[in-house]
């Protein structure tokens, strides 16, 4: 099986029987046939079995944190009603104050998946990143989408003076008012609110 | 000219018993030689026993003061060798684990374990200290050479992507040759320590490799801003650079031992152990993993196990195993 090395096919085998003049003839002692060694059969594999050991990690995570998996369509790319780019967002916590912001970039990670929001404080800029699995969010809502898709992935050039978007606290304080009057939505609604952000977007 | 000393001192009588030449007697007789018979020779064509005197504390020759100061260097070491053997596990990337109830989010190491098996075992008789020879993976035949596969045929293992040896504190540690280590060796809230090769960096400059400094940006200096700069002192420090002095290089792919990582959770069936933090190197790195040695033993109070899976199962993984398809794991390999 082996293959021949070349320290083996000094002399062929077949001149062993007849030497050559002038070597000696230690050298033309035939070769001791090697053993066979016996290999034995490899135990099942697991890179195999479980190729993507962190994905089972993720989805055991995502199993108990977001067990109905609307968050996780949500912020999925292909769904068109999910958030994206542009939005603006609010997020309730579950204890302290909620977080308001434009969504400037989605870092999407599996249970790492975290947004990044940017608003304005006393007209100072402030951006928070939000892991969006984290059982501290209790709701992530669309409060206005953009009008038009944004053609870029990370919308940092909104930092500039030229494209800051300022607060969007009058935006929340509207559609928190708009929502209350209407009786719909409420806690445990956000993932219904996909739809109904893209609805507004729509009229106005 | 004088006569020469004879060069085979075992032909001859002792020499405190030989007669010395007038001429030999004034110089000096080398200590070592006098009261023993020196035997030279090829040590691996020496009878067993001479061999194995070194360490064996039955052999009437292991009462040499190296085998005395090896028992007490052992016994010194043993506060910190571990009560069990590691295993090797492949890193296989990052990620998180929240905690439902606080919300505390905890980054982790994913590591996945590979067909861990004992393939051989170091003793203190025979080889001077307690070891466990573990293999990780699998190798194809075709790119072991004769003697490795000699070696994994002995331990009736298949051939092995990885091998390394885990010391450990005594003889009870040992386990049989064969036994399949998995994850369940390790359980949840124990502390592990983890080493691996750090990232290469390649041929790194001192700022990025030790830090340094380097130099201003403006004020006159021109084209040396990342230089390491001076070497040393002049005259004054020998007019040399020291030895270890610190300067550009290879950076990286180093052994790095993290020490006192939580085991987070534990997964039998996929292989897969993960731990607080992070853990050296490069995705895909293979990673050794033994318990801690900076803890408190923590056997009683978590159950560790100290025996691994049974024997019997191994055997029936193989069957199952070699009733697979898995390429040409039954070749034997021949001249």
């Amino acid at each position: 099986m082996a293959a021949q090395r070349r320290w083996h096919t000094i002399i062929p085998r077949d001149q062993l029987s007849n030497p050559p003049e002038g070597i000696p003839v230690t050298w033309l002692k035939p070769r001791k046939k090697l053993s066979k060694i016996y290999v034995h059969p490899p135990p099942r594999s697991m890179p195999k079995k479980c190729p993507d050991p962190v994905g089972v990690v993720t989805a055991s995570q995502l199993a108990t944190l977001d067990s109905s998996g609307a968050r996780a369509r949500l912020f999925d790319k292909e769904n068109t009603e999910g958030v994206r780019v542009g939005d603006v967002l609010h997020v309730r916590m579950r204890e302290g104050e909620p977080v308001s912001g434009v969504c400037l970039n989605i870092r999407r990670r599996g249970v790492e998946t975290a947004i990044l929001l940017r608003n304005q404080l006393t007209r100072v800029g402030v951006e928070v990143w939000v892991k969006v699995f984290s059982p501290l969010v209790q709701s992530v809502e669309i409060v206005q989408r953009r009008v038009r898709r944004a053609r870029r992935a990370r919308l940092y050039y909104m930092r500039q003076p030229k494209h800051d978007m300022g607060s969007v606290e009058g935006l929340v304080r509207t559609y928190l008012r708009q929502r209350a009057v209407l009786g719909s939505g409420g806690k445990g609604a956000a993932e219904m609110l996909g739809k109904k952000g893209k609805g507004k977007g729509k009229k106005k | 000219m004088p006569p020469r000393p004879p060069l085979t001192w075992s032909s001859l009588p002792a020499l405190a018993l030989r007669p010395v030449p007038a001429s030999l007697a004034l110089r000096p007789v080398p200590t070592s030689l006098a009261p023993h018979t020196q035997t030279r020779g090829i040590r691996s064509i020496l009878p067993v026993d001479l061999r194995l005197s070194r360490w064996d504390q039955d052999n009437p020759h292991a009462k040499s003061p190296t085998a005395l100061s090896t028992d007490k260097a052992l016994e010194r070491k043993s506060y910190t060798l571990p009560h069990r053997t590691g295993v090797i596990a492949r890193k296989k990337g990052m990620t998180a684990i929240y905690d439902p109830e606080t919300g505390v989010r905890t980054p982790c190491t994913v590591l996945q374990l590979d067909r861990n098996q004992v393939v051989a075992v170091k003793t203190r008789k025979k080889h001077g200290y307690c070891a466990v020879q573990v293999g990780f993976g699998w190798r194809k035949p075709q790119n072991c050479t004769r003697p490795e596969l000699g070696h994994y045929a002995k331990a009736r293992v298949a051939p092995k992507e990885e091998l390394h040896e885990f010391k450990v504190r005594n003889e009870e540690a040992l386990l049989p040759v064969g036994a399949l280590l998995g994850p369940s060796w390790f359980k949840e809230g124990q502390f592990v320590d983890t080493k691996s090769n750090t990232k290469g960096h390649g041929f790194t400059g001192g700022m990025k490799r030790h830090g340094f400094s380097g130099q201003p940006a403006s004020h006159g200096n021109s084209l040396t801003h990342r230089a390491m700069g001076s070497a040393g002192g002049s005259q004054g420090s020998g007019s040399r650079v020291h030895p270890g002095k610190k300067m550009a290089g290879r950076m990286g792919n180093e052994s790095h031992t993290i020490q006192n990582l939580k085991v987070l959770k534990v997964d039998e069936e996929n292989g897969i152990i993960v731990v607080n933090g992070c853990v050296s190197g490069p995705k895909n790195c293979l990673v050794n993993i033994q318990d801690a040695k900076k803890k408190p033993w923590q056997a009683t109070d978590l159950g560790l196990p100290t025996r691994p899976l049974s024997l019997e199962t191994v055997v029936e993984e193989a069957v199952v195993a070699a009733a697979e398809p898995v390429g040409d794991a039954e070749v034997v390999a021949a001249a």
